[in-house]
């Protein structure tokens, strides 16, 4: 295009940028910049309407906060089980959906249908499940073992249940990202190996999933960082409880800004969940375009 | 023989994988099938299916969830969600891949950056903002705060997209006489279409399903959407299954229909999604 062209419309591209621009300054960059961090140098409660300069005094309570650190510590241990559930049960489901089996699309719908359903609904379900399903089975066979348990009612079982349900809702997703990597893996490769002998599981293990390295990496991280995000599930599964044992960092935050109203603190805790967030996040991308480059 | 003994054994396999899967997915149909029974018959024998269509339930929570009004609730936000934030993000990823130098890398990298902010990070940020602002117990302030969020994936997607398109194609309209809107409007966007539909699959899926935002936002009873509703009905229902269950069938219905109807640009959205 010439150049005479291009000076001219060059305001109109601007102009288009503008919209969208406007929207996500006000919505994410300009609440992060010009909220949540500043406010997370002063001790800020809204209801007792205090609002004071302390620096970092925010950040050095953190460290001595047995909540946000427990929170800290939940989040993990629900990003590692999650993480190894959901890729172990994906892998596993992708692999059968590979083959040209009968009833494929209606297979695939009965694994990815609870990935689209919200959080708080899966939670829901699950409830239902665990306090009236499973107690009522199990005392009709006679286990009255399982009958009793109780699942939300100690901290390990209440982990064991937000383990479950994320696990649950995070596997279809995962499945489908499989399910696109296997694709990948050309057709005349799986011959050649089969040719050569190598079948059934050894084909899995030599062939297949060393192929399959970069899908696995992406479902790596995009497990992590979901599992930072964490919310929905826990805060309607259990909220957090019993006594604060299954609250994640996001819920931990929500807790102290929305139930508690301190505004500064909370904010603290928020920089601390962008700065682990973004770190992760960065990662991942830098390695899916180094991907990108080879494909 | 060969090939009638390949068919037994994907027909023998498929059957299994799809027994799984409906295991898989018991808990759903457990729910569902229990929403047709009366309260008595739900703590008795759940595992029975209904004997006959009892649908009181359902006429019953309908009513005390306010159904209609929250559905209608949801619809008006999430459709104005997809369209502000498809529609200004593929013109915001159109301004950027035309505009040349640094200013367009500038504009690119703000918005690629924005993936790596979590909306939990900004929430309390967004009450405060919401509030100053007066868009808090409003559905527009959802619209405006989720489209905010959304565009930061919307620009990355379509511009990516944007660079598979030929400039010749655009500069053969201009010599036509084709306008400047013209074209971005009549020859690119028709080749954009299965982006489009990815990323407002995407965009409706979000917004839909969104909890987070509106139980911060909005208090009022009357603006609720069908997630935060869903959360209030339970508190106030806990002792009746039979009406937690049917409300909860409800609100799992709209958002499963899509699924069977867009099943196709669901999974190549979400898909997509994370790879690029």
């Amino acid at each position: 295009m010439s150049d005479l062209l291009y000076k001219k419309n060059r305001k109109f591209y601007i102009l288009l940028i503008l919209p969208a621009l406007a929207l996500y300054c006000f919505g994410l960059v300009g609440p992060l910049l010009a909220g949540t961090i500043p406010s997370s140098f002063y001790d800020w409660n809204l209801i007792e309407g205090n609002k004071d300069w302390i620096g970092f005094g925010n950040y050095v309570k953190l460290f001595s906060d047995t909540t946000f650190l427990h929170s800290l510590l939940f989040t993990m241990i629900l990003a590692v089980f999650t993480i190894i559930g959901t890729n172990i049960l994906a892998f596993f489901v992708a692999f059968l959906l590979n083959e040209k089996i009968f009833g494929k699309t209606v297979s695939r719908a009965m694994f990815f249908i609870p990935n689209i359903i919200s959080g708080v609904m899966v939670a829901f379900v699950w409830i239902f499940i665990f306090t009236g399903a499973i107690p009522s089975v199990a005392e009709s066979i006679g286990l009255e073992s399982l009958a009793n348990v109780s699942w939300f009612g100690t901290p390990t079982m209440a982990t064991v249940s937000v383990i479950i349900v994320s696990v649950w809702q995070g596997t279809g997703f995962l499945m489908m990202l499989y399910l696109a990597g296997l694709q990948t893996i050309p057709q005349d490769v799986l011959e050649a190996s089969t040719l050569d002998g190598c079948t059934g599981l050894k084909k899995i293990i030599k062939i297949q999933l060393p192929l399959l390295m970069s899908t696995v990496t992406i479902n790596l991280f995009v497990s992590i960082a979901g599992a930072f995000k964490a919310f929905d599930i826990p805060f309607a599964l259990t909220a957090g409880g019993p006594s604060k044992s299954t609250q994640t960092v996001a819920l931990n935050i929500y807790n102290d800004a929305f139930g508690s109203f301190k505004t500064g603190y909370g904010s603290a805790k928020s920089v601390i969940l962008f700065l682990i967030i973004a770190i992760v996040t960065i990662i991942q991308l830098s390695i899916t375009r180094k991907r990108e480059v080879e494909a | 023989m060969k090939a009638s003994k390949e068919k037994t054994k994907y027909g023998v396999l498929g059957a299994v994988v799809l027994l799984l899967g409906i295991i898989f997915m018991l808990p759903v149909f457990l729910i569902i099938s229990n929403a047709f029974k009366p309260n008595k018959d739900i703590l008795t024998n759940f595992i029975a299916l209904p004997t006959s269509l009892y649908l009181d339930n359902f006429t019953e929570a309908m009513e005390i969830m306010n159904f209609w009004t929250v559905f209608r609730n949801t619809v008006l936000v999430t459709v104005s969600t997809v369209v502000i934030a498809t529609l200004f993000s593929f013109f915001c990823a159109y301004g950027i891949s035309h505009l040349k130098g640094k200013i367009s890398t500038f504009f690119y990298m703000l918005f690629v950056l924005g993936q790596i902010i979590p909306f939990h990070t900004v929430m309390i940020a967004i009450s405060v903002l919401a509030t100053n602002a007066h868009l808090n117990n409003t559905l527009i302030g959802l619209v405006i705060f989720n489209s905010g969020f959304f565009t930061a994936f919307g620009v990355m997607t379509f511009v990516g997209f944007l660079k598979g398109i030929p400039r010749e194609l655009e500069e053969a309209a201009t010599l036509d006489g084709c306008g400047i809107w013209r074209t971005m409007m009549q020859v690119v966007f028709p080749l954009l279409v299965p982006t489009t539909v990815t990323v407002g699959v995407l965009f409706f899926l979000w917004s839909w399903n969104d909890f987070l935002l509106p139980s911060i936002l909005n208090g009022d009873e009357s603006l609720r959407t069908i997630t935060v509703n869903l959360y209030m009905f339970k508190s106030s229902t806990s002792a009746q299954w039979n009406l937690f269950i049917a409300g909860l069938t409800l609100s799992m219905l709209p958002i499963v229909v899509i699924y069977i109807l867009a099943q196709r640009y669901i999974t190549s959205g979400l898909t997509s999604g994370a790879i690029k």
